[in-house]
């Protein structure tokens, strides 16, 4: 006899055996893999994309091709690598509709902000210093933005990135570092942040040899 | 030869000090490392700056959350890959089953009751005799009898000749010319 979850409460069956679950008509197990990653999913879509409606749909297609995909899943571990490339590669090849204007994610996170509680002034500086971070998130490269998402937005580590973006580990550190130095130059110039700009790089093992000049006579002369 | 020098080398790694969650070795090897370096130094001052200010403003994203309902992932994949037991399917085929027998058998009275039996049996016999009668009739019999009964029936059709009712009183034909008897005005008969 089968017991009947509630998914959404959660479930304590790996990834493995809730697709193997799913994949033998049990509903339940599927709702629990949805219940598990719908949020994780819906927050890359909504920083990749920044239309919170697209993002919803993201999560639906993501799932859906997860579920076309059931009897091909062999998921050692975790979905969630899997399922964070759909959702990247969907969010990437969706266009932006038309009429809608995209917020950027400083925008995106005053409206999760709403409900903070404290002074007016704390939450308004909070805020500020919010929006001037994430604003430099976005000037970002589109690579390197998606390693900075993931990573301090998704949780992933930098293997798991590696999985997802489909490239190697070396590959992803170089973007973050990238990414860090670049944050870095752009924050420096807030000193409420504390950040020291960068420093120019002082060669101290090799200095560049000084181009010789050497002052020929004119022949005019 | 190296030409230009792009800084330490292990400035990479103290960038990632955080992200790339090093080992205790690894950690005690970064941190000897940057007491002696002042570029490593720096880089991983700013890093662990960079990396809380990432942290607290991408903090209420983290807590973003949303409403979808599974549901909507079972109208996207379709009703198709719902059931999967073919005995679930059963009561639905045998319904669509009923619905073709039904179709094809009202298809077929149709069909049936728009063409006039007798319209179609002349047709088909009139098509036989008008191919197979003309060729036989196009090639004449080889013995005696056959042939004089080939001439009786390819003899043209007298019937519809015009018949002048004077010349043909008794329905036979004269070999000559009828002659009009004249009777003049003093003959008497004899």
């Amino acid at each position: 006899m089968k017991t009947q979850r509630d998914p959404a409460a959660g479930d304590s069956r790996t990834d493995h055996d809730l697709v193997y679950a799913a994949r033998d008509g049990d509903t339940i197990a599927f709702d629990a893999l949805f219940y598990r990653y719908r949020d994780g999913i819906f927050r890359l879509g909504l920083a990749i994309t920044k239309d919170p409606s697209a993002a919803e749909e993201i999560v639906v297609d993501t799932f859906a091709r997860a579920h076309r995909a059931l009897a091909r899943l062999e998921p050692d571990d975790s979905l969630r690598p899997w399922l964070y490339r759909v959702a990247v590669n969907l969010s990437y090849n969706r266009r932006p509709r038309k009429g809608v204007v995209l917020s950027s994610l400083d925008e995106a996170a005053d409206v999760a902000l709403d409900n903070d509680e404290g002074s007016p002034s704390a939450v308004a500086e909070q805020a500020e210093l919010r929006r001037l971070v994430l604003g430099a998130v976005d000037e970002l490269g589109p690579k390197h933005r998606l390693v900075v998402v993931l990573h301090y937005m998704n949780g992933l580590n930098l293997t798991e990135i590696a999985e997802v973006v489909g490239c190697p580990v070396g590959t992803v550190k170089s973007r973050l570092h990238y990414a860090l130095r670049r944050l870095r130059t752009h924050l420096a110039a807030h000193p409420e942040l504390g950040i020291e700009p960068t420093r120019p790089i002082i060669a101290t093992e090799l200095r560049a040899p000084k181009p010789i000049t050497v002052s020929l006579p004119l022949e005019g002369k | 030869m190296k030409i230009v020098s792009r800084g330490c080398a292990s400035r990479q790694v103290a960038y990632l000090a955080l992200a790339d969650r090093l080992s205790a070795s690894e950690r005690v090897a970064l941190e000897t490392h940057a007491s002696s370096c002042a570029e490593c130094a720096d880089a991983l001052r700013n890093a662990r700056r960079v990396d809380a200010a990432l942290h607290v403003a991408f903090s209420p994203l983290r807590e973003r959350r949303t409403m979808i309902a599974p549901g909507r992932v079972r109208l996207a994949v379709g009703p198709r890959s719902a059931a999967k037991n073919p005995w679930l399917r059963a009561p639905r085929f045998f319904g669509r089953l009923a619905e073709v027998a039904v179709m094809v058998g009202v298809t077929l009275f149709a069909v049936s009751t728009t063409f006039d039996p007798s319209t179609r049996q002349s047709t088909s016999s009139t098509a036989t005799h008008s191919v197979v009668q003309q060729y036989l009739r196009a090639q004449p019999p080889i013995g005696e009898i056959d042939y004089l009964r080939w001439l009786r029936l390819n003899k043209p059709d007298d019937s519809t000749a015009v018949s002048d009712q004077r010349r043909l009183p008794m329905g036979g034909r004269f070999d000559g010319d009828p002659i009009d008897i004249q009777q003049g005005p003093g003959a008497a008969p004899r």
